[in-house]
């Protein structure tokens, strides 16, 4: 029969390298209509990291993500960076971009000011528009302001700046010091069914609550979640690769390393924590591979709720969980009752 | 397998045979024009609606993203569906073995193929070692094949199927070597030596912090458990695929599906020995990473063959080369000791762990510091000592793979926090509570910790699941 | 050898050597690199196109197979008016991720709402089964099935205006 069972499991995980360098750089291109280009040399491999950024560099000019057109991923053309690995890109990357954004927009605001007859030190950018702070009725729109910095005053906005995150050398003896910028928490909670008689293991639902700072943008960090939970779910029931005794893999195609189908994947329930670093941009941390650490803990405490198997090895299969039922079964028999 | 083919090609003739003459006239025709299908029609409405309003900010929009677009018209350009004029085709020859010296390659009847442009062995490559933090992993494997899915020789073709019949050609004479196929066996003093040398321990980590045996002596109770986490393949749906292209200046394009340009600019730069001035990599869009695509895995391969060849040439993995020629997730093995107080405090934890590297560093140093910080989990433990080493084997080489150790060290710490909670009958959210990091905690390095958001997350999901704390 | 295919709706042909697959005409000879190569022996789904009406993988099918009949790609999905309502959907809600995938769910999802216009969740399941992908744990895609499907029965679906007639739904065989 089936036994349902709960489990749950938190973690934390740290943004960037260990210790090791690992800056990148931007450059920010305001264009004479206030349209922005935004060099950035990481690369986009599926997180919608492009959509993150350009949604950082809008903010940080005033205007909307699709004002932005972002080249990246070319060693000709774009700055530093060291890419998509880590969980970096929206805290390092992003930090770098926010930085070059703010100094093309330092150059916006020195040519509105003389417009508005303000201080640049008064404005903002916001809306499309430069405005005075406390005033908004008083602007400029941003392309006004951008056609005269490049055709009147001869300072086309743009804007460069390097990050990499502030960290302390470990001890080569203890480990001691600061070894990443700042780190990021979740917690997953999974329910299972597990079958008594053939061990097999069904993830019904899984609720992840995430810690990624402010969530730039909600529905790919709910992306990254669904897809974290899903490469969990293969890590803690599915996945392995063979070997046989001679070092050779045996299991080398997906017809036979299994992995999780649309129909193996459980309801997933996404939480986002209210969390502003102030080391990120605009107060974002990361969530890219967080999203996938806790989920095999959790469904294997659920495993030991359902049907009291504890599993020592991934994967817990059928077989595995089997195994433990009948194990589990035997002892009790040999117990001598009080 | 040969026969069926045989049968499904004379039935086409068959077909051809019978066919009406119109049809063929038909056939004919079309056939003067070039093949080429109907264009996507791209529709008219704009892709992205502006979504900033008055006084809207754009971060925390659920913007949509900038390439969903190209992607639902299957418009995205991966480098799969990149052609440059006259491009080749390359493959790469896989040991097979996992350890033994090659004592003999003999290429000259894939050379002697019609259509085969260029050929390479690693005695070839000028600087045949490649790797983040060790160079110790050979581009083709020379003299010393380590793992079963080493490259030991390349062909460029005009077409993949010339390209892998040559490969085929190719006749390998191996010495077999000893080899170790376990990672607690390769810790032994007797074990076969990967790479020679007296240990194939190469990266070790110590994060030590309080007093762990002082803290095992305090404690109510201690818990003992071993945990095992098995290799992963990462499994992009994208296979690894890169274009070399040299120009007439001896300047070197790379298009890869890789997500660090500027390491594997390095990295081409070392391994074929010209200056990074002329070399552009060119990371397009990567279909699916996991951190399998940080570094180089073929490209020099390519890039030489190019050279030879006169001609660029692109490289794809078939499935099967995905899984033993690139990297995949270490297998750990765990031991976790930690002791608590009668109220189910963590007061020492100390864990050991060996970590199965496979044949190559790769990213093994990263993932061990990594797995050794985290693994005292998001808790203030007072005592902790975390000790791993990584091993070499003659197995699949284990590099970066998303989380970095941190699911291996995760499973076991929240594994045996569940145990625990159950044996001192404390609910398990509960437990989790009382030795939570909060803002200001002290991590197993000493750093203090800002935004500390896990008891919020804790709280969260418990709502949000339904889950009903027993006191 | 000559195979000669409706693709998209119109007429074409191409002179291609025997063993040549759909997915290799498709792509090297027609130029339509949508269906994508994941491995290239039927476990992936990512070549997914529409053959008549069914959705096959067209890594496993020879091109001499196809001659003669019709064959949708995603390139064939949208008009000039508008995009097929599963592409919209997909594109609002961040469906794909990397997109490597996409190609094959969005026909194997076609494939299904033209025979099944109401899909419940669990047959939207077992239609994309057969399609893996490694990025979104398939959560927004099974939603986006639905939402689409739930557009293309509205009759005044904007959407569905610019549906060509060469793309209608084929009568089963």
């Amino acid at each position: 029969m089936k036994r349902r069972g709960r489990g749950l499991a938190s973690m934390w995980y740290p943004v960037g390298f260990t210790v090791a360098a690992n800056p990148s750089g931007a450059v920010v291109k305001v264009n004479e209509d206030g349209t922005a280009v935004v060099l950035t040399g990481t690369v986009e491999t599926g997180q919608g990291a492009l959509g993150v950024l350009s949604q950082i560099a809008a903010e940080a000019l005033g205007i909307a993500p699709n004002d932005i057109h972002i080249v990246s991923g070319d060693t000709d053309t774009c700055p530093m960076d060291t890419g998509a690995i880590a969980s970096r890109t929206t805290y390092i990357t992003g930090n770098a971009i926010a930085a070059a954004a703010a100094m093309a927009r330092d150059t916006l605001f020195e040519v509105a000011a003389g417009m508005l007859g303000v201080k640049a030190s008064q404005l903002e950018a916001k809306d499309h528009k430069i405005q005075v702070k406390g005033f908004p009725a008083r602007n400029v729109p941003i392309a006004d302001v951008a056609l005269r910095a490049h055709i009147v005053n001869g300072t086309p906005p743009i804007g460069s700046a390097t990050w990499n995150p502030p960290t302390v050398p470990l001890d080569p003896e203890t480990g001691q010091g600061k070894p990443f910028g700042t780190y990021v928490y979740a917690t997953q909670i999974a329910e299972v069914d597990v079958d008594d008689e053939t061990g097999e293991v069904e993830v019904l639902r899984v609720t992840a609550s995430h810690d990624c700072g402010t969530a730039i943008n909600p529905m790919l960090v709910e992306g990254q979640i669904e897809g974290g939970v899903f490469m969990g779910l293969g890590f803690a029931v599915q996945e392995e690769i063979l070997f046989d005794k001679q070092g050779k893999q045996i299991n080398c195609n997906l017809t036979n390393y299994i992995m999780p189908t649309t129909l193996d994947m459980p309801a997933v329930e996404c939480d986002i924590v209210d969390s502003y670093d102030e080391t990120g941009p605009f107060g974002a941390k990361a969530v890219g591979e967080p999203s996938l650490v806790p989920t095999a803990a959790a469904i294997c405490n659920a495993i030991y709720d359902a049907v009291g198997v504890r599993i020592m090895s991934l994967p817990a299969t059928a077989e595995k969980v089997l195994a433990g039922i009948k194990a589990k079964r035997a002892a009790e028999q040999k117990q001598i009752p009080a | 397998m040969a026969q069926d083919l045989m049968d499904r090609e004379l039935d086409v003739l068959d077909k051809e045979r019978v066919a009406p003459v119109e049809t063929l006239r038909r056939s004919d025709e079309a056939l003067r024009l070039p093949a080429v299908a109907p264009p996507t029609a791209l529709p008219l409405e704009p892709p992205l609606v502006p979504q900033v309003g008055e006084q809207t900010r754009a971060v925390g929009l659920r913007a949509q993203r900038p390439d969903s677009r190209n992607h639902g018209l299957g418009l995205t350009r991966y480098i799969d569906d990149i052609a440059l004029p006259g491009m080749l085709f390359a493959k790469i020859k896989r040991a097979g073995i996992a350890s033994a010296r090659i004592k003999r390659i003999d290429t000259s009847r894939a050379e002697a193929m019609p259509g085969v442009c260029a050929v390479l062995v690693g005695s070839e490559i000028p600087v045949n070692s490649f790797g983040p933090s060790l160079q110790d992993q050979p581009l083709l494997a020379h003299p010393i094949v380590r793992h079963a899915g080493d490259g030991v020789a390349a062909v460029a073709a005009v077409t993949e199927q010339i390209a892998q019949a040559a490969i085929d050609a190719i006749t390998v004479e191996y010495e077999p070597l000893p080899g170790v196929y376990d990672a607690l066996e390769a810790l032994k003093p007797e074990s076969y030596k990967v790479h020679g040398g007296d240990t194939n321990v190469y990266a070790s980590k110590v994060i030590k912090r309080g007093d762990v045996e002082a803290g095992f002596a305090q404690a109510y109770r201690i818990y003992e458990g071993r945990y095992y986490t098995p290799g992963i393949e990462h499994a992009p749906m994208e296979p690894f695929t890169s274009i070399a292209d040299w120009d007439a200046n001896g300047r070197l394009t790379i298009h890869a599906s890789i997500g660090r340009i500027t390491l594997a600019r390095c990295d081409l730069a070392r391994t074929l020995a010209i200056p990074i001035s002329r070399i552009r990599v060119i990371g397009t869009v990567v279909g699916g990473n996991f951190g399998g695509k940080n570094e180089i895995r073929h490209e020099p391969v390519l890039a030489l063959l190019a050279k030879k060849a006169g001609r660029p040439v692109k490289g794809r993995f078939n499935r099967v080369e995905e899984f033993v020629a690139s990297t995949i997730r270490h297998a750990f093995h765990m031991d976790y000791k930690t002791g608590v107080t009668k109220d189910g405090r963590l007061i020492a934890r100390q864990v050991r762990m060996v970590l199965d590297g496979g044949a190559y560093c790769s990213f093994s140093e990263t993932t061990l510091g990594k797995a050794c910080i985290l693994s005292t989990g998001p808790y203030e433990i007072p005592n902790s000592l975390a000790e791993g080493y990584v091993v070499y084997t003659n197995k699949t080489t284990a590099g970066s793979m998303r989380g970095f150790g941190a699911p291996q060290v995760c499973f076991a710490y929240e594994s045996q926090m569940d145990e625990i909670a159950r044996d001192l009958g404390i609910d398990p959210v509960e437990i989790r509570l009382r030795n939570m990091f909060r803002e200001g905690s002290m991590s197993s390095t000493g750093q203090v910790l800002h935004s500390v958001k896990v008891k919020e997350s804790l709280e969260n999901a418990v709502k949000k699941f339904g889950w009903e704390v027993q006191s | 050898m000559i195979v000669t295919l409706t693709v998209n709706g119109e007429l074409r042909s191409a002179s291609v050597p025997p063993e040549t697959t759909l997915l290799v005409m498709l792509r090297e000879h027609l130029h339509l690199t949508g269906a994508k190569t994941g491995c290239d022996v039927g476990d992936c789904g990512a070549c997914t196109v529409i053959v008549d009406g069914l959705a096959v993988n067209a890594c496993l099918m020879l091109a001499a197979q196809a001659d003669g009949r019709t064959v949708t790609t995603i390139e064939g999905l949208a008009t000039r008016e508008g995009l097929h309502p599963l592409q919209k959907v997909f594109e609002e809600t961040g469906a794909l991720q990397c997109g490597f995938c996409g190609p094959g769910v969005i026909m194997t999802s076609k494939a299904l709402l033209d025979h099944t216009p109401e899909p419940t969740p669990q047959e939207i399941r077992t239609a994309l089964t057969g399609n893996l992908c490694r990025c979104t744990g398939y959560v927004k895609m099974i939603e986006g099935v639905q939402e689409a499907a739930a557009m293309m029965r509205s009759p005044q679906s904007p959407a569905l205006a610019g549906q060509s007639p060469a793309l209608a739904a084929p009568e089963q065989k």
